[in-house]
């Protein structure tokens, strides 16, 4: 469960988030009082089953600032809910947890075969680098992890010796030095006070270490009298040691009290294993097999480990996930008699010769050292000899040959690299032995490395995750448009290649201070859109029109723009617009035309807006425009009421724009380019400002009169000038078939409302014009 | 294990077209280098994991266009940094004379709390240098930001100058919480005074709440 807070419109509220399953699983919502603390606090509001009607997406703050709460959209059929989870593992572990069991109850219904494309793409982010990147460590452990150990297991009874010969053959007979030794010194000897041969010992077993590492002595356990146990770990690992413990037991009816048999433990925690050394000497003579595996039970039963934490049970050697078991154990050959065991030893026939051993027969029997491996023992016995040689006991009694020092381990993972007897060794009548162990199971992670893997996976993912910003390539990043003219369309196609790693979506947007996303002459068709693969067409239309017109006309504006095409959670490109507009008498102010004797594109640009000259009455533009349809047009049947060709249209505007040729073109084609040019004008005929008052005076002739009178002269030339043209239109209405029409889209034309004409207004518009036809 | 990432913070890159800052961004992110010039013509950016005092930081890092003509453009990208790397190209004096400028704009339209630095990149090209490492380092002064000789080619202090301006955006940031969590404290103070337990717990979680983003 989790606490979070439900937005609903604008209104914030807290509830209770329960992830319930029965049959399938459900989000339960509960609605609580205060903190919630009794369940009286809580009541129930809804049930959201996870099905397939279900969803639940991340919504990715817009302003990725801090990590702040986290927001989740769920959804159910057409229901949704707007979630918002407290930030931290809690609500992230919770969210994870609805997840899976929504992918499941997906994976359920898909069967075996993979689903459609869309729910992929749905799949939400929640946690996906957390979990990318513990899946990536644990993927890739080996760099990190040292999983060999080497414990170096060595036993030697010194039968109460003192140290006389450098025990290097014995403990330096590795290649390499290993990681731990654990070796017994037992002695066969009752001495309550022995400490100056202990040191001898010690230090004789210190001087012998492998040359080729730094050895830290973790333990020393000189107990019950006989039984010393050294263990020595490579400096680099010490740290890692904890939870050291040591315990003894002693065997047998004495040894309860006193005696030199028994056993000495240690155990450690290395890393993630704990390890058990049991030493022991258990009870001599050929016949006491059956003691011997009574003391090894005895050991087992009675050698505990406190633990730190008190309340905590002791750890038996068994609990341990290593266990090495060294020792003198005994147990010699039976059953044949010296002469034979010395003849199969003298034949290497070991094989032969581990029939008759007794811990192997034991083993066999499970009677003892259940759980436990042993080596192959391709080694003549280690005892008994006589002091100082090779040569095998000469003394009165005689002692059969026998293995009795061994060494056994019980663990996963655990193999044995050389198990052997040291025969140079000669100060005792037993020989040493040694076995080198590898274990696997110890996972120990290097620092370093473990650092070195961790950013190699945070590059990789940062890599990954910026191959995965949504990228594309523009066909072109700047757009020329020559010769763009008044009401002349053009077009260029902008190919946008998603040349990235996921669908984009993309989108012109707004610069700062702007209320579109472009100019008012620029249109990008469409605007946005999705590229799952492949590409996608821009239409970049450039379309001067009335309202852009007089800027660029007066060159106060320049055709140029910068598009800012943004990709949804990707990056922005800027695609710059340019084009060469050719100036028009289309959207140029009467008092302007007015001005320029010579055609508009010929006149340099600055020219346009300081000009002393003298004027002309009413633009030429206009009157070739009137005089082509006086001279032509007069009687034309349906003159003003029949559109006009596009193409003539864009004829007569070069003409009058160049002064080029002396015929316009169709008579209803110069009437609409007319009506056009008078629609242009940034200042209609009859000014903005004189608008109320021809509406408030329009039933008056002698006001109407007056207030034309009032108008700024080139505008008063043009108004009359065209009231003559119509007067004389009229006149031939029989032939052209004009009527009351015309007045409406003179009157409309010529006075303009400066906001939007109702039609009373236009009505008034007509009577104010009425009165000069 | 801890979460990989506890907080993102975007970082600008300015200066004049051609100083090398998308190389340095490449350089930083993706480790390679490329000597040929593209124009970024636009605002790209790319994301980069940092650990800094033991937190993990995801700084989104935006190249822009540096050219003159886009630059009414890209200053509405300002206002949602909190770091700024100004660079110029030791190669270049009027890259060097442009910082002025940038940092005018920088003041203007960027959030007051930002935290900037000044690099001198290109510094593996010593025999074209034309700017003195102690021209820069004065103006850095001058600014009070840390200064940098970087060279994206041979890799020298992209890293350091990345890490250092990240630093300072997160100490910033700390104080700014730590300034919100005291406030907090004392507004809590206050209002525990004539509250109920009930609502103080509450709050108190609250405040909680805003202290384990650290």
């Amino acid at each position: 469960a989790v606490q979070c807070d439900v937005l609903l419109d604008d209104v914030t509220e807290s509830r209770l988030l329960g992830l319930v399953e029965a049959a399938k699983e459900h989000i339960f919502i509960y609605t609580h009082r205060r903190m919630a603390i009794t369940a009286d606090d809580v009541s129930l509001e809804d049930v959201i089953p996870i099905d397939l009607d279900f969803a639940v997406v991340e919504s990715s703050p817009e302003e990725l600032v801090l990590v702040a709460d986290t927001r989740v959209r769920v959804s159910y059929k057409d229901e949704s809910l707007e979630l918002k989870l407290p930030f931290g593992s809690h609500s992230r572990r919770f969210l994870g947890e609805v997840i899976r069991a929504w992918s499941d109850e997906r994976a359920r219904s898909s069967g075996p075969a993979p689903t459609d494309e869309s729910p992929v793409l749905a799949v939400p982010q929640l946690g996906l680098r957390d979990n990318l990147i513990r899946c990536e460590l644990l993927k890739n452990e080996d760099l990190y992890i040292y999983r060999e150990h080497f414990f170096f297991l060595g036993t030697y009874n010194v039968n109460g010796q003192t140290p006389k010969e450098s025990l290097r053959p014995w403990l330096s007979c590795t290649p390499d030095p290993p990681d731990f030794q654990e070796l017994d010194l037992s002695k066969e000897a009752f001495f309550f006070n022995d400490t100056p041969k202990e040191m001898e010992w010690t230090k004789a077993v210190s001087d012998a270490l492998h040359p080729d590492a730094k050895y830290a002595l973790q333990v020393k356990l000189v107990r019950l009298v006989g039984i010393m146990l050294l263990f020595y770990v490579k400096k680099e690992h010490a740290e890692f040691i904890s939870d050291v413990e040591a315990e003894s037991v002693g065997t047998g009816i004495m040894g309860r009290m006193q005696g030199n048999k028994g056993a000495v433990g240690v155990r450690f925690r290395f890393h993630n294993s704990d390890v058990c050394v049991v030493n022991c000497h258990l009870a001599a003579h050929v016949e006491e097999y059956e003691r011997r595996n009574q003391d090894y039970k005895d050991i087992c039963g009675r050698l505990q480990f406190r633990q730190a934490d008190p309340a905590r049970p002791p750890l038996t050697i068994m609990k341990h996930s290593v266990v090495f078991w060294i020792g003198d154990l005994n147990y010699r050959i039976s059953d044949l008699d010296a002469a034979d065991v010395k003849d199969l030893i003298g034949k290497k026939d070991f094989e032969m010769l581990h029939a008759y051993d007794q811990l192997k027969r034991q083993i066999e029997e499970e009677a003892v050292f259940v759980g436990f491996a042993e080596g192959e023992i391709d080694f003549q016995p280690t005892y008994k000899y006589d002091t100082g040689s090779d040569l095998w006991d000469t003394s009165e009694k005689c002692r059969v040959p026998a293995w009795c020092d061994r060494i056994l381990w019980r663990g996963k993972d655990i193999s044995q690299r050389h198990y052997r007897s040291h025969m140079t060794l000669k100060t005792s009548d037993h020989k040493p032995v040694s076995s080198l162990l590898v274990v696997g199971q110890i996972k120990r992670v290097n620092g370093d490395s473990y650092k070195k893997t961790l950013e190699e996976i945070v590059r990789n993912l940062d890599k990954m995750e910026n191959e995965c910003i949504p990228s594309v390539t523009l066909s072109k990043r700047e757009f020329h448009f020559e010769e763009v003219k008044y009401m002349a369309h053009q077009a260029r196609t902008l190919s946008i290649v998603n040349d990235g790693q996921v669908p984009c979506q993309f989108e012109f947007i707004r610069k700062p201070n702007e209320a579109t996303y472009c100019k008012p002459w620029l249109t990008a068709n469409p605007p946005k859109g999705f590229i799952a693969q492949a590409s996608a067409d821009v239409d970049l239309e450039v379309f001067v029109n009335r309202t852009t017109a007089p800027d660029l006309n007066s060159g106060k504006q320049e055709m140029e723009d910068i598009l800012v095409l943004h990709l949804e959670r990707g990056k922005d490109y800027f695609i710059s617009v340019t084009g060469s507009y050719l100036p028009s008498c289309y959207g140029t102010p009467i008092r302007v035309l007015c001005r320029l004797r010579e055609p508009i594109r010929d006149m340099p640009r600055e020219s346009l807006r300081q000009m002393a000259e003298k004027p002309l009455d009413i633009p030429k533009e206009l009157w070739m425009m009137v005089d082509h349809l006086f001279r032509n047009a007069i009687k034309q049947e349906d003159i003003f009421q029949q559109p006009g060709l596009r193409s003539e249209f864009a004829e007569i505007r070069d003409c009058l724009d160049t002064g080029a040729a002396d015929s316009l073109g169709g008579n209803h084609s110069v009437a609409e380019a007319l009506l056009l040019f008078l629609d242009a004008l940034p200042e209609p005929v009859v000014p903005f400002a004189f608008y109320r008052q021809c509406l408030e005076c329009c039933s008056d002739a002698v006001q109407c009169e007056k207030v034309v009178s009032a108008l700024p002269q080139c505008h008063r030339n043009v108004f009359n000038y065209l009231a003559a043209f119509l007067r004389e239109l009229l006149k031939n209405s029989a032939s052209n078939r004009l009527d009351v029409t015309i007045v409406t889209i003179f009157a409309s034309l010529l006075l303009r409302s400066p906001t939007k004409q109702d039609l009373a207004e236009k009505r008034k518009a007509r009577e104010f014009f009425q009165h000069f036809l | 294990m801890a979460k990989q990432y506890d907080i993102l913070f975007r970082i600008l890159l300015l200066g004049d077209s051609g100083v090398g800052k998308t190389c340095m961004l490449r350089r930083f992110t993706d480790r390679e280098f490329d000597t040929g010039h593209i124009s970024t013509i636009g605002v790209d950016f790319k994301m980069k994991t940092l650990e800094i005092d033991g937190i993990k930081v995801r700084v989104q890092i935006w190249d822009t266009a540096g050219q003159e003509r886009y630059q009414t453009i890209t200053k509405q990208y300002y206002r949602r940094a909190q770091g700024i790397v100004f660079v110029y190209d030791i190669t270049s004096e009027s890259s060097f004379q442009h910082i002025v400028k940038w940092a005018t704009d920088v003041d203007e339209y960027a959030p007051e709390k930002v935290q900037r630095i000044l690099v001198g990149n290109k510094s593996d090209e010593e025999p074209r240098r034309r700017v003195t490492r102690e021209e820069g380092s004065k103006l850095a002064e001058r600014y009070g930001m840390d200064f940098f000789e970087t060279s994206a080619s041979t890799s020298h202090n992209i890293d350091k100058s990345f890490s250092r301006v990240t630093e300072l955006v997160l100490q910033a940031h700390k104080r700014d919480v730590d300034n919100l969590l005291g406030s907090l404290d004392d507004y809590l103070n206050k209002a525990g005074l004539d509250e109920s337990g009930q609502d103080k717990v509450g709050s108190i979680q609250r405040v909680c709440g805003c202290a384990r983003i650290f």
